[in-house]
């Protein structure tokens, strides 16, 4: 299945590991990437913020370039995925606000016509791809372990944008694909809330203690790891626990997964591949219990 | 605990705020006691509007006609003639506190057509124009720094060598029971709603202030003119407001006719509520209703329309009957909705016991008298709230401070602590309420005639006395909502007696008040006031004041 | 039919028979213990979760507490925690919100408790008090309304359709970590005012939201769009605060910082610079703020993170170059575009 690949700019900047695993995983999956090397940012809803027209602009010239490609438009961060859903569903709901996008991006030859779909490696796993055809590209199943799935929140609000009221089940999918690679889903309040990025660099304090209550509650709950399916997150939760832990005066010591990188040890891909030797946060103990059951 | 101020105002709905704002723009030290938060008060459910004569070829006397006719003649001319000529300063005024009023193509005020209205005079915001108002002078109330007493209960009013000098609250977030003294109050505590089942009144509305009035020596009039709403919703009994039928909704029978062609052929769907409720009532009696209802059918108006300007009752359909009224026509039936009597006042908001004001639902000038029209009921708690507040100011300043008390104060907590200690016996406040309720809805509401009176007479008094076997199922000081149920039933028997006797006595069909035994209106010897006298068997009578408009046949 | 309804209940007077359950979990470790008792009521296909609690408190157990009026969403009065989420009992049905026939309701643990289902409001209002809830007249006042077009008004509906229940507040997970902020429901009040035509304390009010605990402390996840049974969508208001605060010449602060430092570094390369993103947020001469980032930095040098964040401009970057020129406005590097109604449109509704 090809795919106008966008990977975002936190997986080529502060988040390679994700880019790599990705890359890696993209052929077992039967997934053809083609990176919309030329896109601009999405903007991240920050610039939206500021200026509209130019968010507007941008994201309708990333939905063109993936429409000129003939199909979906995946992307692994999931502030990308809401920040983009956010524009196609105003673009799909309000005539005006496309078409002024359109003015703008028509002396490079663009036009938006409002076909792509955006949609998320975890949703494609699940709905195009299908559980039933993953399951016999688990070569390595992840018996015993227990995996917090972290949501965090621009891939589930707002529900219109994401289409999450045609598809409910899409707050369960992490759920389904950790089950899928033989581990056990960690039930907690804090998988759905926000892991304080957005507000990093305004609170840094506040921000943290967000993300760290969600790590510490989870691994309360017997979590050995957590997967996310958003670098922002990633880098909040993974990149700054132990300021977080400096923060909230506790012990977090949780391994954050990308999502590909879970997915990568289950089809038995080694560590080092998916650069799970390069995070913040030691992977060691977490693999460790993987290679037991091995 | 003992605390003074110069007004006391109990309820803090549009008409208390109102008031407690005017007296305190007069130098009074106020303080308002509500039973809720005050933005929880029941003004905020009114949805449709706020009438006032402020456009191009209309006038205050083509408003006060309508409401009077509107009365059926039972209204007090002068204080309509208050209420319509203030009309345009009282909501200019609002608009200046904030209000988002919906404006025309000029910027200027917009307005909706109501029931009863000659001309389109409704001014609104979207259709939750209560809560507009409610929340604008909550914001108000906030900016002039007035104290409230939020989620106290008042258990009696403090009536001192013949004038009323404060009240008793109960604090229920601490459990402590306090005399607040004063030199005036003002009883603003709104209509009385739950005394039927069901009705579009919130649970709060017991008629509190009108029980505790009635006590204290002041009258209620016109009790037996209990409004019941055109359109409620199936089941619930949820008001869909009357701006439905302002944008142009049509009502349906079983055959799809708009059967408002027989009843009123002129106004059809915006005659004035008790011409439409009876119209329904005889549809659905005679076997062209579905399942006791009639529809609502706003189909018509299309998609934009009903999203814009009906989003809230679209949503009430939508949520609680499940119907989307933008492809379907949605169940209604008359449900008890207002009533236009109340404690007796003058157009200062004074009632007969000195010291003792009430404005709002809660009282009776009367404004609104046989028949209240859709949006004069947001414009009264304005108009007469600001009447009272300033009046009562000028009072207090006038009088005395106020000494005493505090043996009221020992008497209630005994009663109350009384109250608390009774053994159950069987009696709970839930059920006697239900039992209330379904004898109101039942003899007491759209077609009354005497027997089904005299039953429901006969009932209210075996509630009256089940009543002092009831006890509280919750032995504690703090928040205790039991022994508030139990207080609120007691209000509602009251209200409840006071109506039905007022029905009995009044042998005409006006207004609101048809019964088919005198099915015709009776000018002669009805173009008078009915009022229940705590202590008396006997009703009192008031003349209507007639100014300029001689009672007429009416006909929409 | 037949329904379970779990209660989290709490009396400050006494105790109460039930199961107490683990502590809530971080971040709301402050809040009261309760005790969770089970009630089993029957009710009609379409019974919403109030009409249980009143079922309850009328029939099985008068001690009960719960807050209620208009049973209509229309009040405010009924909210609390439904399953773990900020609802209206009355708008919330039990076959919607029942898993398995069963549902568990508690004061939410971001909120102290008076008793039972009743909380304690009091930091709520004060917020609410703390944003200048009221109109500042602008002068002069005419003799009749102000002349505004009703776009204008039109733009403030979907605040006024606020009711203050405050499941916002409630389930505001920066407010969670952080009690000074002000939180949605008083940031879209703010909004309400500061975008009225007829106040004239704007710049006064949007200096006081730029302040610590005001704008700056969302952290944009929409969990307050989301749980709003009205479509207020306070977000959006505080994002059209950010918005005007900045236009209005409030940028000394990290968020009017990080927003330009992110649109500048998109223009320049088409991606975004992690790297300088955050010194440029603190202000790149803030030395005190920027030496404590350096542990953060170490961090991600350690991990072999922080090669990949050196940017180069990407191919067909003039493409978005010449977007930013041609939009303008802030971050174009000319005149503010013209206020364009459809951004400002409401934009989530139910």
């Amino acid at each position: 299945m090809k795919v106008a690949f966008w990977p975002g700019c936190v997986s080529k900047g502060a988040c390679p590991e994700l880019y790599i695993s990705t890359q890696k995983i993209a052929p077992v999956l039967g997934l053809e990437l083609a990176e919309l090397v030329e896109a601009p940012c999405c903007g991240s809803g920050v610039i939206s913020e500021q200026n509209p027209a130019l968010a507007d602009s941008l994201n309708a010239l990333m939905l063109a370039m993936a429409e000129a490609q003939g199909a979906d438009l995946m992307t692994i961060c999931s502030v990308c995925q809401g920040t983009i859903s956010r524009h196609n569903h105003a673009f799909a709901t309000d005539g005006e606000r496309l078409a002024r996008a359109n003015d703008v991006i028509a002396s490079d030859g663009y036009q938006y016509r409002g076909t792509t779909k955006v949609k998320h490696l975890l949703w494609i796993l699940v709905e195009d791809i299908g559980i039933d055809a993953l399951r016999p590209l688990v070569k390595r199943p992840l018996t015993g372990v227990k995996v917090a799935p972290f949501y965090g929140c621009q891939i589930l609000r707002p529900e219109d944008a994401l289409g999450i009221r045609d598809h409910p089940q899409r707050k369960t999918y992490l759920e389904q694909l950790i089950r899928l690679v033989g581990a056990d889903p960690v039930e907690y309040h804090g998988k759905s809330k926000c892991c304080g990025f957005p507000m990093v660099t305004f609170n840094k304090e506040r921000s943290l203690a967000m993300g760290g209550s969600h790590m510490v509650e989870a691994r309360e709950k017997g979590a050995d790891l957590m997967v996310t399916p958003c670098p922002q997150c990633h880098l909040n939760l993974d990149a700054m626990q132990p300021e977080a832990a400096r923060v909230l005066r506790r012990r977090i010591d949780v391994p954050i997964f990308h999502l590909p990188q879970l997915l990568g040890l289950a089809f038995g891909f080694a560590p080092e591949e998916l650069r799970l030797n390069h995070h913040v946060v030691p992977t060691r103990g977490a693999l460790q219990k993987i290679e037991l059951k091995a | 605990m003992v605390i003074d101020h110069d007004v006391v105002v109990l309820g803090a709905g549009l008409a208390g705020m109102r008031s407690a704002l005017e007296a305190a723009r007069r130098g009074a030290d106020v303080a308002v006691v509500s039973k809720v938060h005050p933005v929880r008060s029941h003004s905020n459910a009114a949805q449709g509007g706020i009438n006032a004569a402020i456009g191009e070829g209309d006038s205050w006397e083509l408003h006060a006609f309508d409401t009077i006719k509107g009365a059926d003649y039972l209204a007090d001319q002068d204080a309509v003639e208050i209420l319509c000529s203030e009309a345009p300063g009282d909501i200019i005024e609002m608009e200046h506190m904030g209000v988002i009023f919906y404006r025309d193509e000029h910027g200027k005020l917009g307005t909706r057509a109501f029931g009863g209205a000659s001309k389109a005079r409704t001014y609104f915001v979207g259709d939750i124009t209560g809560q507009a108002l409610l929340y604008t002078l909550y914001d108000q109330i906030l900016k002039a720094g007035v104290k409230v007493y939020e989620e106290w209960f008042a258990t009696t009013l403090f009536v001192d060598d013949g004038a009323c000098r404060g009240l008793v609250a109960l604090d229920l977030l601490h459990g402590d029971l306090h005399l607040l003294r004063s030199k005036a109050v003002i009883v603003c505590t709104g209509g009385m709603g739950r005394v039927y089942e069901p009705s579009t009144n919130a649970l709060i509305c017991t008629g509190d202030g009108m029980s505790l009035a009635y006590r204290a020596g002041a009258p209620l009039m016109d009790m037996e003119m209990v409004q019941y709403h055109p359109t409620t919703l199936k089941g619930s009994g949820f008001l869909l407001s009357e701006a439905a039928r302002g944008e142009g909704a049509y009502l349906l029978n079983s055959k799809g006719e708009r059967f408002m062609e027989r009843y009123a052929p002129n106004k059809m769907e915006l005659a004035s509520r008790d011409v439409v409720s009876r119209a329904e009532t005889t549809e659905i009696k005679e076997g062209r209703g579905i399942d006791g209802c009639v529809l609502l059918d706003c189909r018509h108006l299309g998609r934009d329309v009903i999203l814009r300007k009906l989003p809230q009752i679209h949503e009430l359909a939508l949520d609680f009957v499940g119907v989307d009224m933008i492809t379907d026509p949605v169940p209604i039936r008359p449900g008890m909705h207002y009533i236009m009597g109340g404690i007796k006042t003058d157009v200062k908001g004074r009632t007969r016991v000195p010291g003792l004001y009430a404005a709002g639902e809660c009282a009776c000038v009367s404004l609104h008298g046989g028949n209240r029209l859709g949006a004069n009921s947001l414009l009264d708690t304005l108009v007469f709230g600001r009447h009272s507040g300033g009046d009562a100011a000028t009072y207090a300043k006038e009088t005395p401070p106020t000494t005493g008390g505090e043996a009221l104060l020992t008497d209630e907590q005994r009663r109350l602590q009384a109250l608390l200690e009774r053994p159950y016996r069987g009696e709970t406040h839930a059920r006697l309420r239900l039992e209330m309720g379904q004898t109101m809805d039942t003899y007491v509401a759209v077609e009354r005639d005497a027997a089904g009176l005299e039953t429901a007479l006969k009932k209210i008094r075996e509630l009256q006395e089940r009543y002092a076997r009831v006890s509280v199922g919750d032995k504690g000081r703090i928040y205790n909502q039991a022994l508030t149920f139990v207080l609120e039933l007691g209000y509602m028997l009251d209200c409840a007696e006071a109506t039905v006797r007022s029905a009995i006595a009044r042998t005409e069909s006006r207004g609101a008040h048809y019964r088919t035994d005198y099915p015709h209106r009776n000018d002669d010897e009805w173009l008078k006031h009915v009022l229940i006298v705590h202590g008396k068997d006997e009703p009192e009578y008031l003349p209507v004041t007639i100014t300029r408009w001689q009672p007429e046949v009416r006909t929409y | 039919m037949e329904w379970t309804i779990v209660v989290g209940r709490y009396n400050p007077e006494g105790t109460i028979e039930g199961e107490p359950e683990p502590p809530p979990p971080p971040p709301y470790t402050n809040a009261v213990r309760k005790t969770y008792q089970t009630f089993t009521v029957d009710l009609p296909k379409h019974a919403a979760v109030l009409d249980g609690l009143i079922y309850i408190r009328e029939y099985v157990d008068e001690s009960l507490v719960v807050r209620c009026a208009c049973r209509s969403a229309i009040c405010g009065s009924c909210a609390m925690w439904i399953n773990g989420h900020a609802r209206l009992a009355c708008k919330s049905r039990l076959d919607a919100v029942a898993v398995d026939g069963r549902v568990t309701v508690e004061a939410a643990p971001s909120m102290g408790v008076v008793k039972d289902l009743v909380w304690d409001q009091s930091p709520f209002w004060k917020k609410h008090l703390d944003a200048m809830p009221w109109l500042e007249n602008r002068e002069p006042i005419p003799e009749r309304e102000y002349t505004v077009p009703n776009a204008m008004m039109e733009n403030l509906i979907q605040e006024v359709s606020c009711i203050s229940c405050g499941c916002c507040l409630m389930d505001c997970e920066s407010f969670a970590v952080n009690p000074d902020f002000l939180g949605p429901h008083a940031l879209a009040k703010a909004y309400r005012y500061a975008d009225d035509p007829r106040d004239a304390a704007t710049t006064e009010r949007l200096r006081r939201y730029s302040a610590p605990g005001g704008v700056w402390d969302c952290t944009h996840c929409f969990e307050c769009v989301s749980v709003c049974p009205k479509g207020v969508a306070p977000l959006d208001q505080i994002l059209k605060l950010r918005r005007m605060a900045v236009e209005a010449g409030f940028t000394d602060n990290n968020g009017a910082r990080h927003a330009d430092a992110f649109a500048e570094s998109v223009r320049h390369a088409g991606r975004l610079d992690e790297l300088m993103l955050v010194p440029k947020s603190n202000g790149l001469f803030n030395i005190a703020a920027n030496l404590r980032e350096l542990p953060g930095a170490w961090n991600l040098l350690r991990a072999g993170k922080l090669f990949s964040m050196f940017r180069r401009p990407i191919p067909g970057v003039q493409r978005i170059r010449d977007i930013f020129k041609k939009v303008g406005g802030r971050f174009g590097g000319r005149q503010e575009a013209d206020k364009i109604e459809a951004y400002d449109r409401p934009y989530h509704r139910l």
